[in-house]
């Protein structure tokens, strides 16, 4: 309850609505190093970190690092696609995992939180273009 | 529904999986099985999800069998006709007592929500909710341990195929040894002893976990099995066909100086 509030995402919920969705999260930890999704996968589940740091790769290259309160694993969730990178445990990783069955209605559902996905992936789409 | 009932007494396969039902049935037809308990797919969501309740719940069951467990996926639709699971959902060996059943039961539901699971999923078409049950059993410490094909899945011939090896079934499962292979015909007559590899065994280790421990040399070309067991092996076999029909993939222990069953299914087309 207390991570998901942390998380941008969620920041614009009230805390009866955070509470209704912290139900459907479940706590999943990987060691470091471990392979948390893989590039090319289908994608199951939706993360958000609530400790340790992963790192981001995309064609073998790491393009990011990612910390509490950042989310990840949203796009193949929307698009029922493949994974567009591949993450891994840069430390030991405890996330807290929605899956694509609880992710959609609840995305359907709150308005808030599909404007905020659409603000990160215009984000990611912009800084792609812009190489 | 969040339940758990004797193994016995599992019998509806949309709740707790067609292992737990499986063994169910083969409990009430007086096969001997390990206990256990089997816990439907909605109560090992709630645990994964951490409700304190359904914790509960399931130490209440399970704390009576002791430890160490084995502690196996039972999906709703595994081992179904239209596909297999097996390998996509998790199983977990020597989980050392009920206290430590929730990351266990964690680690499974993520099993059926990874990645890889759902891939298989759209590829089979079956992009539905997973809905896990779990059956929770005393795990043994078998001498030998292995599988046995009712009917021989390569050739087609009426008669029983035995793969055998030192420890956990799972070194024979996983391919890790190479088992002595047997044949039985259906009068119990042995037709064919030949020894395998087996230069490793999987036993539990303290505190969790298995191992692959070395064989001492001596065993590692010795048969693991005498005609005596070969021939409880093939009474164990009749009994599953009586039980459950005809060629029958059947995982077995040894423990104790007894047979086992630890799962019993329809070979599949392509055998394992």
């Amino acid at each position: 309850m207390e991570v998901l509030q942390r998380v941008p995402l969620f920041a614009d919920l009230s805390e009866r609505e955070v509470r209704q969705i912290a139900r459907l999260f479940k706590a999943r930890r990987f060691a470091k190093d471990e392979t948390v999704v893989k590039e090319g996968s289908g994608g199951a589940a939706f993360f958000v970190i609530e400790s340790g740091e992963a790192a981001v790769f995309i064609g073998g290259k790491k393009i990011s690092t990612l910390k509490p309160g950042d989310y990840f694993g949203e796009i193949a969730l929307l698009d029922e696609g493949a994974r567009m990178a591949t993450i891994t445990a840069a430390s030991d990783l405890l996330c807290y995992g929605l899956t694509y069955w609880d992710f959609r209605p609840l995305v359907e559902a709150n308005g808030s939180i599909g404007w905020k996905l659409l603000q990160g992936m215009s984000k990611m789409l912009r800084a792609a273009r812009e190489g | 529904m969040k339940r758990v009932v004797p193994l016995e007494k599992a019998c509806e396969t949309e709740l707790y999986g067609s292992k737990a039902v499986g063994l169910g049935q083969a409990i009430r037809d007086g096969l001997p099985v390990p206990p256990g308990v089997a816990l439907s797919g909605s109560i090992v969501e709630a645990v994964a999800a951490g409700e304190e309740s359904a914790i509960k719940q399931v130490v209440k069951w399970v704390t009576p069998l002791g430890g160490p467990l084995a502690v196996r996926s039972s999906a709703v639709d595994e081992d179904g006709a239209a596909a297999s699971f097996a390998g996509q959902h998790l199983t977990l060996l020597n989980v050392p007592s009920a206290e430590h059943l929730s990351s266990a039961l964690s680690d499974i539901w993520w099993s059926a929500n990874s990645d890889s699971a759902i891939t298989y999923r759209q590829r089979v078409g079956l992009f539905t909710r997973p809905s896990v049950g779990v059956v929770v059993q005393t795990l043994l410490n078998p001498d030998a341990a292995g599988v046995m094909f009712t009917k021989n899945p390569v050739t087609g011939d009426d008669e029983r195929v035995i793969e055998a090896s030192w420890g956990l079934g799972e070194a024979v499962v996983a391919g890790i040894v190479i088992p002595d292979h047997y044949r039985v015909d259906r009068s119990g007559g042995v037709l064919e002893r030949t020894p395998g590899l087996k230069r490793v065994a999987v036993r539990g280790v303290a505190g969790g976990g298995t191992v692959e421990e070395k064989v001492p040399a001596e065993l590692v070309e010795r048969l693991c099995l005498d005609d005596s067991r070969l021939g409880e092996l093939h009474r164990l076999a009749t009994r599953c066909e009586e039980v459950y029909g005809p060629a029958r993939d059947i995982e077995w222990a040894l423990a104790g100086g007894k047979v086992y069953l630890l799962q019993c299914r329809a070979i599949t087309q392509a055998g394992r």
